[in-house]
């Protein structure tokens, strides 16, 4: 009887040490997630219920717990999880949102943004979050040089200045700009730290600890109690190339239209593996939930599928980046050659004759597989000025695509009518004075880029153009792009969501504007519009008026055909059903993905 | 009277006995009983597959090694031998191994090695052809088999490359020029049954009793089909 009372006693003890975790109630000022709201991006999803665990997969070990001074995914994909920022981009649509900022507002001269923080919200220790911590986390961690942190350089603006920011009250600060740039709003969405817990660390408020020491906090020989964070994770335990264990952060302010606290699931287990292969075999085994797959993983995983209720996802969504060719229409400049050559590469006809020998579905089928979309534009297609859309984060509609059809016959047509004609009659295209005509195709030791060229070539010289493709090393690659040699280049870029991040490729100045360095000296109309269309788009808040600007930009650049965009390989995911909301994975953000965003709005079904 | 009731009480035992039996001896729909009594072999083995995780469970190591060898139907022998895969970490042990290694082993007739070996190599068959045209100049079975297996994969409804209906599954299933092909439209027919399910498991019982001397990889389909009703 003795026992028995003793242990009730304790099991009311510890109900009440759960109790006493976490919110009483759902704040005032929480993130509420519209899940299931009509007319949101949200609508689709299920509100769903607490419980259960994640599992997941990691290639390698973190190599510490500071988000600030990690500088590769295998950490940041922990700490993503575990701090938030004052913005953060969207799970879906990708667009710039408020985070553990309320509410912000812009100045009527567009260089004060002041932030409205939530108030009432605790770090998982259960210290108040206040705007001391904000200014901690960018005046002395962000911007400070004695800290290594990686997100320092997006801080800088246009003039090379960095935002000057102050506290207004406990609950409001205020970013002031020397200039107007609006792409700054996704730098401040750098992640919060504790100042109460770290601020010890940092030589500039503690002298007392030498320089650099910050960069050696929060290492794997950190006790993990001592981490504390506002994102919804927080890492509880981790075992050397085994596992990391995260459990939900008692505080974290995000809530579900019913009152929910996020996240759903109680804990996300992460286990490392050594490659993507062995994920995949766990996944099939089903010892992890979700699995971002790759093409050659299709014809294993669909079969199986129902058998094991899992769902393959084969969508026709681009990935982020680009794939292009480049005409080289500055080419004979670095040794004074090939002037009429140049001349042709500089006339647009040609490069159209060019952009129609493009058999862009045959790429498709071939190379990627069918898991492919043909590109038009610099931008990518996630991004939600992408400007296949009609409205900025809008569906994609493709009404603003500026296509050059596969036409071999409007091709020779073109090139008829440029005088670029067999006129020796050894069945090979010549220039207009009668000169030979040939052009070297190259890329590097790259499978799917050689399949493209290999594609390109075939169609090229089927017309009459002397085209022969030659792999090179890729130094020697990257050394042809920049010194203006070489006739036809292909390669590709990574994207982002923001249009002007591509300023460096695409102003006449940039220095990737490899398929006409000269423009910088010598811009024609439509280089300068482009120059003033990047200035333009960043240069407003207003998104309605970015996304008109970067549309046009986006079609000029089409028209202009300096880059010539082939193929983007398209987005597929893999997920046990049991996993409520997994289908919402998009390029943007998955289950399991380096930025955590959709990871909290899952849920175990079987709880249901 | 005594007598009489005794006599009674023997017989309603011998009833209830008898009709105990009789439902014991027709549940088709149970594999623990299919696995025990039924001889043939994809419905068996089909029983087999279902009660892997059950055999995981209930046995130790040294009691699976003894099944795969003496085990009485061929439902038993596989549901230990898939069993024992699972828990001597079979597959990372393979995962672990060169291709020459693997093809090696699986020239002695390890399926497990061979499927592994097409696991690892897939990337260099990403297309359906280009797996067509390995299986058409395969030497070893065991190799053309998980070839076949891959090839499936290609040949369901809704894979990007290389689709095939259900219609010319079977007729691939059936009289497919090589074994690699009609092992690819039996992996393909059975995941469109499994994701439509169009028999019971009477029915497909009597599908594979009607052809499983005939079209053994069609009845192949049928197994995973079976086995995948068994599992529900």
């Amino acid at each position: 009887m003795k026992k028995a009372l003793i242990l009730a006693g304790l099991v009311f003890a510890f109900s009440l040490a759960a109790l006493a975790q976490g919110y009483d109630a759902m704040p005032a000022d929480a993130l509420v997630f519209p899940i299931g709201v009509a007319g949101t991006v949200y609508e689709d999803m299920d509100l769903g219920v607490r419980g259960g665990t994640l599992n997941v997969s990691n290639i390698e070990d973190p190599r510490g717990w500071n988000n600030h001074t990690a500088h590769e995914t295998s950490t940041t994909w922990f700490t993503y999880r575990m701090h938030r920022g004052l913005v953060n981009l969207d799970h879906i649509s990708g667009a710039v949102v408020v985070d553990f900022a309320k509410a912000y507002e812009i100045s009527d001269d567009g260089l004060v943004i002041t932030f409205h923080l939530r108030e009432g919200i605790k770090w998982s220790d259960g210290t108040p979050i206040t705007a001391d911590d904000v200014l901690f986390s960018y005046n002395d961690v962000v911007l400070n040089e004695d800290v290594d942190c990686n997100s320092r350089d997006g801080q800088i603006l246009p003039d090379g200045t960095f935002p000057l920011l102050e506290k207004v009250d406990d609950y409001t600060v205020t970013f002031t700009l020397s200039t107007i740039y609006r792409p700054i709003l996704n730098a401040l969405s750098f992640n919060l730290m504790p100042k109460h817990k770290l601020a010890e660390y940092v030589h500039k408020l503690n002298p007392d600890v030498p320089a650099g020491t910050f960069n050696e906090t929060w290492t794997l020989d950190t006790p993990l109690t001592e981490l504390v964070g506002n994102g919804p994770y927080i890492v509880t335990d981790y075992q050397v190339n085994v596992s990391v264990t995260m459990e939900r952060n008692p505080y974290y302010y995000g809530y579900d239209p019913a009152g929910t606290q996020l996240p759903y699931y109680d804990k996300v287990q992460t286990t490392i593996v050594a490659n993507q292969d062995v994920s995949m075999l766990k996944f099939r085994n089903g010892e992890i939930d979700v699995y971002g797959l790759r093409p050659e993983d299709i014809p294993i995983l669909l079969p199986e599928a129902d058998a094991k209720d899992y769902s393959v996802m084969i969508t026709d969504l681009a990935r982020y980046g680009t794939t292009w060719i480049m005409i080289n229409q500055d080419i004979g400049i670095p040794d004074g050659t090939d002037a009429e050559k140049r001349e042709l590469y500089r006339n647009v006809e040609f490069r159209e004759a060019l952009a129609h020998l493009l058999d862009k579905d045959t790429m498709v089928q071939n190379v990627l597989n069918g898991l492919g979309t043909a590109q038009w534009g610099p931008v990518s297609v996630p991004s939600p000025f992408y400007a296949g859309r009609d409205v900025y984060g809008g569906p994609i509609t493709e009404n603003n695509a500026v296509w050059f059809e596969y036409d071999p016959t409007l091709a020779a047509s073109k090139l008829d009518a440029l005088g670029v004609v067999d006129a020796d009659g050894d069945g090979w295209r010549d220039l207009p004075s009668g000169a030979p005509l040939t052009m070297e195709m190259n890329t590097n030791d790259n499978t799917i880029r050689i399949a493209y060229c290999l594609i390109m070539q075939d169609d090229f010289r089927a017309v009459g153009l002397n085209c022969n493709f030659q792999v090179v090393d890729f130094n020697t690659l990257v050394g042809q792009l920049f010194g203006s040699t070489g006739d036809i280049i292909m390669l590709g870029l990574t994207g982002g969501d923001e249009p002007n991040s591509g300023k460096n490729v695409y102003s006449s100045c940039g220095s990737l504007h490899a398929y006409r360095y000269s423009a910088c000296e010598e811009p024609d109309e439509v280089d300068l519009r482009i120059d003033e269309l990047l200035d333009l788009g960043a240069n407003t808040f207003d998104l309605d008026a970015a996304f008109g600007y970067y549309t046009e930009y986006q079609q000029l650049l089409a028209h202009q055909l300096g880059y010539v965009y082939l193929c983007q390989p398209t987005f597929q995911y893999s997920y046990y059903n049991k996993v409520g909301n997994a289908f919402m994975a998009s390029p943007t953000s998955t289950p399991a993905g380096n930025n955590g965003l959709l990871t909290e709005l899952c849920f175990d079904k079987t709880l249901l | 009277m005594k007598r009489n009731g005794l006599r009674a009480l023997g017989l309603m035992t011998c009833a209830v006995v008898f009709f105990s039996l009789i439902g014991f001896a027709v549940d088709y729909d149970d594999p623990a009983y299919v696995i025990e009594n039924e001889l043939i072999e994809e419905i068996s083995n089909a029983a087999g597959l279902a009660l892997v995780n059950e055999y995981i469970a209930d046995y130790t190591a040294e009691e699976l090694v003894a099944l795969t060898a003496t085990g009485r139907t061929p439902g038993i022998r596989l549901a230990a031998d898939r069993a024992l895969f699972v828990i001597n970490g079979r597959e990372l042990e393979l995962y672990g191994m060169e291709l020459d290694a693997l093809a090696t082993l699986a020239a002695d007739g390890d399926q497990d090695a061979a499927n592994m070996w097409f696991f690892k190599s897939r990337a260099s068959y990403k297309r359906p052809e280009l797996v067509e045209e390995y299986i058409a100049t395969a030497t070893v079975g065991t190799l053309e088999r998980a070839a076949g297996v891959l090839l499936g994969g290609f040949y369901v409804p809704n894979s990007p490359l290389g689709a095939k209906t259900e219609a010319e599954l079977v007729e691939l299933a059936k009289n497919g020029e090589s074994l690699g092909l009609r092992v690819a439209a039996a992996t393909a027919l059975t995941a469109i049954w499994v994701a439509d399910q169009p028999l019971t498991i009477s029915q497909t019982r009597a599908e594979i009793l009607a052809i499983t001397l005939v079209y053994p990889e069609l009845a192949l389909a049928y197994q995973g089909y079976l086995a995948y009703l068994f599992s529900l």
